[in-house]
């Protein structure tokens, strides 16, 4: 790598810029010529100056990499030896990731790790980056930015699809017959917010995203809500005219009015 | 926090006696209370008894009966773990040959019903003696649709109850189920399940059970099926879980010599169709998480189910055992998160509910029907080992 940089160097500083064409006689493989290298020069540059900050990107990846390799490998010991998943589960016995306590903390070290190595080569590309070009520099802070915004609609896809789940079941469950409804309006309300959050973290749409949201947002309730009380009419119904119609005073001997016989019902059946 | 030892030690140091057999009784209302010492004075000598319990003793009109008061629990039902660790340790304490578990309600269970459980303990005939019960057809529907099938395929025990909450056992017995049920107290769950039978199997002791007849069960605190399914069948799955190493190996079944008493029957007919309209609701909404837990067939199976009239509603033998199963290697590897995965369970099982009430409805002997789900269980073993120890990912 320090050879090839060497050369690289080497060629640009024995490199001698054309004159300048003053005679109109010169052939015309001559002026191809001369551009062509004139752009082959402006090129080596722009590599030459980008080439630090791709080697510190490089270099700090790499080094924070195995920086979270040893800290994963020193937490996974270090946890079982002081027996923390044992512990963690006194607390919370309904521990549900598929991973273990310790293995989640020592991948989240380790690509904690990857990602600060990220940040501090990026810090690094746009420190050692100096050409002035304007394009690239704006587009670095955004490197950041996006970073966020991927881990921000991770979270939100998880937190949709375990909502999504935990409203269907429990809908299933009820014996509510809009039951899927139910869980892809939450679902979808998860994902439009978890989009909004996005694009205002990459600081894309301005208003008009904070205004669709609200719109879309305030859309989902209401179809949602119109939902469940158009479902549950009768229900509702039922249940006020329970309240509105008076109790009798007097209850007639049973004799009077023989108990039908009703068979058992669902809620009769002891399941255990 | 419950801790373990809830009788203190100057408590124990003023109260210690011998007793042939140590009674721990459950929390219960005081004329529940009453009716066990009244129950236990007519068949067993005072000077044998030491009954420890949570329940205010005073004012009994069995004073001849010694008493000793332990930490109450909030575990109502079934027995909890801690109970377990404070009978033992009242046990040894009392230098008790024998204990006694009584659970809520055990009032109603005769004063021979006690001395049979007993006695098949002191005798030294069995470590662990459980009752068997004669419940309706209508009830311990849960025990008759996973609890017991499962336990009688994979721990070849041909116990009816598993997760009986009345038991007698050795000291032995007593000890070894107290260090279970100490790990559970340890990790801040003192009202989790204990699973004595598997435990006795997996540590070679002896199981009798004892004919005791009918018995009002005590019903969980919160009546809901889908809080109480979920805790018991997460228990039993967890219990299995622990013990892989033991139920892969193959083990044949002890044939059954005795016959129990025949179950009551129902008082009139039951209406089926809310469950058989629950399963299907739950066939067109659940596919998604049903099929990342069931393998296609179960799936193909449920499908020409959900098309059946409610009349000739019926979950086939060995479709309920594999989806059992399926759900069971599902909640091993975490394929959904278990909360969802036992939500998800609750309408298949009452499915299997209306089928079994069916077939009962159609003048076939519950208990032969049980039998039979739990024989398709068996057969279905070799299914739960391999996919155990190769789960492939078919619907992933």
């Amino acid at each position: 790598m320090e050879r090839l940089i060497g050369m690289m160097l080497q060629t640009v500083q024995n490199y001698n810029p054309p004159p300048p064409i003053t005679n109109n006689s010169v052939p015309l493989w001559t002026h191809i010529s001369d551009a062509l290298q004139q752009s082959v020069y402006r090129v080596l540059s722009l590599f030459i100056a980008v080439l630090p900050g791709i080697l510190a990107v490089f270099v700090a990846l790499t080094l924070f990499t195995l920086i979270g390799m040893g800290m994963s490998l020193l937490l996974r010991r270090g946890l079982a030896f002081v027996k923390f998943d044992e512990r963690l589960n006194r607390g919370n016995p309904e521990w549900t990731p598929s991973s273990s306590p310790t293995m989640l903390i020592a991948r989240g070290a380790f690509w904690g790790c990857v990602l600060l190595g990220l940040v501090i080569g990026v810090s690094a590309f746009d420190a050692s980056y100096s050409t002035g070009t304007p394009l690239p520099i704006s587009l670095l802070p955004y490197l950041t930015k996006v970073v966020g915004a991927i881990l921000v609609m991770i979270a939100g896809t998880v937190i949709a699809r375990f909502l999504a789940r935990s409203v269907l079941i429990g809908a299933v469950n009820a014996q509510l017959q809009y039951a899927r409804f139910l869980s892809l309006g939450v679902k979808w309300l998860v994902l439009v917010l978890t989009a909004a959050m996005v694009l205002d973290h990459l600081e894309v749409g301005g208003k008009i995203v904070e205004l669709a949201f609200g719109i879309l947002f305030g859309g989902i309730v209401l179809t949602l809500a119109l939902a469940v009380g158009l479902g549950s009419r009768d229900l509702v119904s039922r249940s006020l005219e329970g309240r509105a119609e008076p109790r009798p005073e007097r209850v007639p001997p049973p004799e009077v009015v023989p108990k039908p016989v009703e068979p058992i019902r669902h809620e009769t059946i002891r399941h255990f | 926090m419950a801790t373990a030892n809830t009788v203190t030690n100057d408590q124990g140091a003023a109260t210690a006696v011998r007793a042939e057999l140590l009674i721990f009784v459950a929390p219960m209302p005081p004329e529940q209370l009453e009716s066990i010492l009244g129950n236990l004075a007519a068949e067993f000598r005072a000077e044998d008894l030491l009954v420890a319990t949570a329940n205010d003793p005073t004012g009994t009109a069995h004073p001849e009966i010694r008493v000793m008061p332990v930490q109450p629990t909030n575990a109502v039902w079934p027995i909890a773990a801690v109970d377990f660790v404070n009978a033992v340790h009242a046990a040894k304490e009392n230098e008790a040959k024998a204990v006694l578990l009584l659970g809520p309600g055990a009032d109603s269970l005769s004063p021979a019903a006690l001395r049979a459980l007993v006695n098949s303990v002191s005798e030294s005939k069995s470590d662990l003696a459980v009752p068997h019960y004669s419940l309706p057809v209508n009830a311990g529907l849960v025990n008759s649709a996973i609890i017991y099938p499962l336990t009688r395929a994979l721990f070849a025990s041909r116990v009816r109850y598993p997760l009986s909450i009345d038991m007698a056992m050795s000291l032995r017995m007593a000890e070894r189920l107290a260090g279970t049920a100490q790990k559970f107290v340890n990790q801040n769950q003192p009202d989790a399940i204990v699973w004595p039978v598997s435990e006795a199997m997996v540590a070679g002791l002896s199981i009798d059970e004892v004919d005791v007849g009918t018995r009002d069960l005590p019903q969980p605190a919160e009546p809901n099926i889908n809080a109480i399914l979920s805790l018991v069948t997460g228990s039993l799955f967890a219990d299995i879980e622990a013990k892989a190493a033991f139920w892969q190996r193959p083990r044949r079944l002890l044939p059954e010599h005795r016959s129990f008493s025949p179950m009551p029957a129902a008082d009139g007919a039951v209406d089926i169709a809310p469950m058989v309209d629950s399963f299907r609701l739950a066939f067109t909404n659940l596919q998604e998480i049903w099929g990342l837990v069931l393998a296609p067939v179960s799936l193909l199976g449920l499908k020409r189910l959900s098309v059946v009239e409610p009349a000739a509603f019926r979950m086939p033998e060995t479709l309920w055992a594999r989806v059992v199963f399926d759900f069971l290697v599902a909640y091993r590897l975490r394929t959904i998160n278990r909360g969802h995965l036992m939500g998800a369970l609750i309408p298949l099982y009452l499915a299997w509910v209306a089928g079994h009430l069916n077939v009962v409805g159609s003048g076939t002997d519950a208990e032969i029907h049980v039998e039979a789900v739990a024989a398709a269980f068996e057969s279905e073993k070799q299914y739960i080992v391999s996919r155990w120890r190769w789960p492939d990912r078919f619907n992933s």
